[in-house]
């Protein structure tokens, strides 16, 4: 009864992207529309097949997930020792909580034409891009968990005999955990945000670069495929994301979990 | 008297130097790195080549102008991803089957980078403004969707209940009980939708061209004009940050009742 | 043989050198601008192995001076002392327990058990053995691998005080400490607490609105005036402790000071707001 019901389930979930794409083949096929505008489902998906089989379609994927997942990772080996910072200390939020706040309202992809202009056209672009578009998440994320540490987990942990300098470890960071994943699920979506955008502006390598060039060559299959698989990867990166956090929270409220 | 005055105007000085210090601190390292050579001008121009800069374009149009486009495709897309989001959202608050039906593929398309559509949409709908608005409203429609849900979906029963036992109808339920206690949820998609369609037009704009402030930028870039592209930068924060106080304003405001 | 003596003023010194002794203490703060006197003029005498309750009005300070004997917060004017030595900062010669619980929500039953005990740094052993002791003694076995979120709050408060008993502090400083609990369970763990109390004999002050719950556990009361508070009225508790709950709550002796400690609150609660029923 359990396997049926959960087939069921899944099945019941898939139904509206059939009945989407269903919609899309009849708006498609019934000629309302460009067939150079909205290709039919089978085209779509016959690209789609065939750039799973083509080598440089991964490469391309490699390049652009890599520049997201490196800005990423500096992104928060950066962030994170700032935003705990500014938490415990004063001055540091003094320092550094002028700064978030000014950066706050800036567009970060606006940066990539200044990283152009001195970083040149590269990798290194993209991934200082993604990593100053990253550092803002989990700056913020990092304060507001420390800081949302309720006092009486502090006191209690004093008054056991927590030295100061170990309080961090053992009480700050640990209560701090749930507003951290959070941040790093957001930094993350923005960080294929940025990779794709800078690819784009910057039109080199990468699978932003690559659906421009199918959009020039007026392959629109490839291009809408191109798309598809983007969005499933971004899916599956998110869902990965939130399983591990959900299982690194599994202490945590039912619901405060991650959806 | 005229002490008070002088003393309270100081102190306010001295308050809000010892609030932005780290801003001052970098405007000054920037003006002194950029004047002893220290950096090639190409890099980073002095901080008054800049601001010389921003009067010289203000003056010719090519600042005022650009800005009003980005603005518009953003107040377009935005009036677009509101109206249609919330509508949806309260939509599948109300009835199971919409719920059924888009749950997934809201679920599913939220974690996507929306820029990898704008090939599609410029595609679709050229290089001017409607790929940039197709942008803004569909990134932006998607925290409309989920705040609307969100706000009619918690409307304590209570109240509900007991606006029901005073005989109100269906759609004055809606009107008067759902979708007030909505919008504490309501504001806060819209402070995260406002920021998301500026991003969203003019990165569109830095993209695929076709002016606004974005495209500017671009063009800057590439001809080399360091002092412009920094202008640009620093009216796209401006533009960010006046209208973030603008939000903040308004959901003061709306929520003037709510508890917090 | 049941008897209650009543001692309005100040506590007799009977007993050898005191535990604690807080000394002319006033706590003020500074709430935006206006500065708030939580307390004025505080004197207090805990002698050692005594179960010591503070009744007061809400928001007379008594959560305060608890957390100032804890070391959280300092005085503003007076002297602390335990065992003779100020009061500086925390310690773990005070233990702690929160209404809140206060527990590790990312640490287990067990752990949270612990880790007072580790952080004292007792060999692996005895860490272990102290921690299922103490889960047997609260009737938790079974339950160590749970985490806080999967337990009720009776459940939760014996968790928090299994954890501050464990490592053997020797003063304890409850407060409010079944303040979120139900009736039922409120009754239930007032019973742990004795039972807990009783086979430990430490030093107990605890921080309580509820004047059955002052009178059922201590021997000793003390009633705090209205904001700023000080201590105003003691009532020395003698009842005997070897009768069960119904025995004890249903006799006459303890309704009749139950009923004195209630009226003494009580004038402090009326006295700074004279409309109030």
């Amino acid at each position: 009864m359990n396997v049926i019901g959960a087939i069921l389930d899944h099945g019941s979930r898939l139904l509206p992207f059939a009945l989407l794409l269903a919609a899309w083949q009849g708006v498609a096929g019934s000629g309302l529309a460009d067939p150079a505008f909205l290709p039919s489902v089978g085209a779509i998906g016959h690209a789609l097949i065939d750039l799973g089989a083509t080598q440089s379609f991964y490469a391309d994927l490699a390049v652009t997930f890599g520049r997201s997942l490196g800005g990423l990772a500096l992104g928060a080996v950066i962030g994170i020792p700032i935003g705990t910072v500014m938490a415990v200390s004063r001055q540091a939020e003094g320092f550094f909580g002028p700064l978030v706040k000014a950066t706050y309202s800036l567009p970060k992809t606006a940066l990539v034409p200044l990283l152009i202009l001195w970083l040149g056209i590269g990798t290194a672009t993209n991934v200082v891009a993604v990593m100053l578009a990253t550092l803002l998440p989990f700056v913020v994320y990092t304060y507001h968990g420390i800081q949302g540490v309720p006092r009486i987990l502090v006191w209690s942990a004093r008054a056991m005999g927590v030295a100061e300098h170990r309080m961090l470890w053992k009480v700050l960071l640990p209560g701090a955990q749930h507003a951290m994943l959070t941040g790093l699920r957001i930094a993350l979506g923005f960080s294929f945000v940025i990779a794709i955008a800078a690819e784009m502006i910057a039109a080199q390598t990468g699978v932003g670069k690559l659906m421009f060039i199918y959009g020039e060559s007026g392959s629109y299959n490839y291009m809408f495929a191109a798309v598809a698989a983007i969005m499933l990867l971004a899916y599956v990166a998110d869902r990965i994301t939130v399983a591990v956090s959900n299982r690194l929270l599994r202490w945590d409220d039912i619901e405060n979990r991650l959806g | 008297m005229a002490m008070r005055v002088i003393w309270g105007m100081a102190h306010w000085l001295g308050q809000a130097v010892r609030a932005a210090y780290p801003l001052l601190l970098l405007a000054l390292l920037w003006e002194v790195a950029a004047s002893m050579g220290w950096v090639r001008p190409v890099f980073l121009p002095p901080l008054t080549a800049v601001i010389g800069q921003l009067v010289a374009l203000m003056k010719s149009g090519e600042l005022i102008g650009p800005l009003a486009v980005s603005l518009y495709r953003t107040v377009v897309g935005l009036a677009l991803a509101i109206s249609v989001g919330v509508v949806v959202g309260f939509l599948m608050a109300r009835i199971q089957a919409v719920r059924w039906l888009l749950d997934p593929l809201i679920a599913f398309s939220l974690p996507s980078p929306k820029v990898a559509f704008l090939p599609v949409f410029i595609l679709w709908f050229g290089i001017d403004h409607l790929s940039k608005i197709a942008l803004v409203a569909f990134t932006c429609v998607f925290p409309f969707i989920i705040a609307a849900y969100a706000g009619a979906t918690t409307v304590p029963t209570h109240q509900l209940w007991a606006a029901r036992a005073m005989g109100t109808s269906s759609r004055g339920l809606l009107l008067r009980v759902i979708f007030p206690a909505s919008l504490p949820s309501l504001m806060s998609g819209v402070r995260v939708g406002v920021p998301y369609a500026l991003v969203s037009t003019f990165t569109a704009e830095m993209i695929a061209g076709g002016g606004g402030l974005g495209g500017e930028l671009v063009l800057a870039q590439r001809y080399f004009e360091t002092p412009s592209v920094f202008v640009y930068l620093l009216v796209m924060l401006a533009a960010g940050y006046v209208i973030d106080m603008g939000v903040l304003r308004l959901r003061a405001r709306v929520l003037r009742w709510h508890e917090e | 043989m049941l008897v209650a003596i009543f001692l309005p003023g100040f506590s007799p010194q009977l007993m050898s050198t005191s535990k604690i002794e807080v000394r002319n203490v006033s706590k003020q703060f500074d709430q935006a601008g206006s500065p708030v006197e939580a307390l004025a003029d505080l004197n207090l005498t805990v002698n050692e192995g005594e179960f010591v309750s503070i009744v007061g009005p809400s928001g007379c300070g008594k959560s305060t001076l608890l957390y100032m004997l804890a070391g959280f917060i300092p005085a503003t004017a007076g002297r602390m002392l335990v065992d003779g030595r100020p009061v500086t900062g925390p310690g773990v010669d005070r233990g702690i327990v929160f209404q809140e619980y206060a527990l590790f929500p990312w640490l287990t039953v067990y752990d949270n058990i612990a880790f007072g005990l580790r952080e004292a740094r007792l060999p692996q052993r005895e860490v272990r053995a102290t921690a299922e002791r103490y889960i047997r003694l609260i009737g938790l076995t079974g339950f160590e691998s749970r985490f806080p979120r999967e337990l009720s709050g009776g459940m939760k408060q014996r968790v928090a005080l299994a954890r501050t008993f464990a490592y053997e502090p020797g003063i304890l400083l409850l407060d409010e400490p079944f303040g979120a609990l139900d009736a039922q369970t409120r009754e239930i763990m007032q019973d742990e607490l004795l039972r807990l109390w009783r086979s430990t004999h430490r030093t107990v002050i605890m921080v309580t609105h509820d004047v059955s719950e002052a009178v059922y556990l201590s021997n000793r009361v003390c009633v705090m005036s209205q904001r700023p508070g000080r201590i105003v009225q003691e009532f020395m508790i003698e009842l005997d402790h070897g009768l069960n709950r119904e025995e004890m709550v249903l006799s006459q002796a303890y309704t009749a000071i139950r009923n004195a400690v209630w009226l003494a609150l009580r004038r402090q609660v009326t006295l700074a707001s004279p409309r109030a029923q």
